[in-house]
C-alpha cells in the first residue's frame, strides 16, 4: 500500500496533499519559531539573568516563557499552533486597544514608537505565517475533545 | 463460556484522547473555566477602559490568554501549550523575581498581587498539566515531517 511505503501524497512543495499542512507552510513555521527563539531571547534573556532587583519582571518572564514554546515549536509547528495564536491575539489586541489609539491621538506611553514596531508590526507577520485552514479544521469545525 | 465483544480498536485521533482520563479532561477544563473567570474579572476592566497614554502590554498578554482559554473547553488536550506557557512563565517569575525579592525584602509596588496570581499558577499548573501526555506528544513523539517523503500519518495531530 502506498501509505506503508511512506509515500508522499502532496504533489509540490507548495500543496498540502493528504497532509495537515504545504511542506512550505511548515517550514515558514519553522523559520517563524527559529527567528522568534532568537529575538525573544536576546530581548529577555539579559534581564533573565541579571533580573532588576525591584523591577515587576512580569513581561520578561513572560517572554523568558514564550522563548520556550517556539523553540519547541521548531520540533512540533503544528502541536505548538496555539501559541502562535496567543502571539497573533495578543498582538492584536495591542494595537486595537493601545497601538491604534494612541498612535492616532499622537500622544502615547513613552514606548509607543519602539512598541508600534516590535509589536504593532506582527499580527501581519504572525498572521502569514499561522496556517490558518488547519486551525479551522481543527479548533473550529473539529468536534470538542470527548465529555463523556 | 459466554462470550465477550472486543470492543473496536480507537482510531489514532481516539487514541490519543484516550491518553488521558475522562477526570483529568474536566480537570482541564476546570483550568480553562478558571482561566475564563478569574483572568476575565482581572483583566477586563482594563482593557475596556484604561488610562490613554499606558503602554497595554501586559492587559494584551493577559487578554489573549483569557481569549484562548475559551478554545481550552472545547479542546483541553489541543490547547495544552498555553497551560505549558503558563506554567513556564510564572516558574521563570517565581524564581528569578518573585522569590529573590520576597527574600530580599525590596518589593515592588505590585508584588503582592503578582505573587499570589503567579504563585498560584506555578502551585496549579503541575497539578493539573498530564505530564505523561506532555512527555509523549512535545519529547518522545517524532517530530513534525521535514521532508517530502514521509507517511502521511505523522504529521496529523
Amino acid at each position: 500500500m502506498w501509505f506503508e511505503k511512506g509515500f508522499d501524497l502532496a504533489p509540490s512543495i507548495w500543496e498540502r496533499g493528504n497532509h495537515e499542512v504545504s511542506l512550505v507552510r511548515m517550514y515558514l513555521i519553522r523559520v517563524g519559531c527559529l527567528v522568534s527563539a532568537i529575538a525573544l531571547a536576546s530581548s529577555s534573556l539579559p534581564h533573565l539573568i541579571w533580573p532588576d532587583p525591584t523591577g515587576r519582571g512580569m513581561i520578561t518572564a513572560i517572554l523568558g516563557g514564550l522563548t520556550v514554546m517556539v523553540a519547541i515549536g521548531i520540533r512540533y509547528p503544528l502541536r505548538m499552533v496555539p501559541i502562535f495564536l496567543f502571539e497573533f491575539v495578543w498582538k492584536t489586541i495591542w494595537l486595537v486597544r493601545f497601538g491604534l489609539p494612541q498612535w492616532a491621538a499622537g500622544a502615547g506611553s513613552p514606548l509607543l514608537r519602539d512598541d508600534l514596531v516590535n509589536i504593532g508590526m506582527f499580527p501581519i507577520i504572525v498572521g502569514l505565517i499561522i496556517p490558518w485552514g488547519y486551525v479551522w479544521r481543527h479548533y473550529v469545525v473539529a468536534p470538542s475533545e470527548r465529555w463523556h | 463460556m459466554a462470550s465477550i465483544a472486543q470492543p473496536a480498536p480507537p482510531s489514532v485521533a481516539d487514541h490519543r484522547n484516550d491518553d488521558v482520563s475522562l477526570f483529568r479532561l474536566y480537570v482541564l477544563r476546570a483550568t480553562y473555566l478558571l482561566l475564563v473567570i478569574g483572568l476575565g474579572a482581572m483583566i477586563l476592566p482594563d482593557l475596556v477602559s484604561h488610562v490613554p497614554t499606558a503602554r497595554g502590554v501586559i492587559p494584551s498578554l493577559l487578554g489573549a490568554l483569557w481569549l484562548l482559554a475559551f478554545i481550552g473547553l472545547k479542546h483541553p488536550l489541543k490547547m495544552l501549550p498555553l497551560l505549558m506557557f503558563e506554567f513556564a512563565w510564572k516558574s521563570i517569575w517565581l524564581l528569578l523575581y518573585g522569590l529573590p525579592q520576597w527574600s530580599s525584602g525590596q518589593l515592588p509596588p505590585t508584588f503582592a498581587d503578582d505573587i499570589f496570581a503567579i504563585g498560584m499558577g506555578v502551585i496549579l499548573m503541575p497539578l493539573v498539566i498530564p505530564w505523561g501526555y506532555v512527555w509523549c506528544q512535545y519529547v518522545k513523539a517524532p517530530a513534525d515531517r521535514w521532508h517530502r517523503r514521509i507517511r502521511p500519518s505523522t504529521d496529523v495531530v
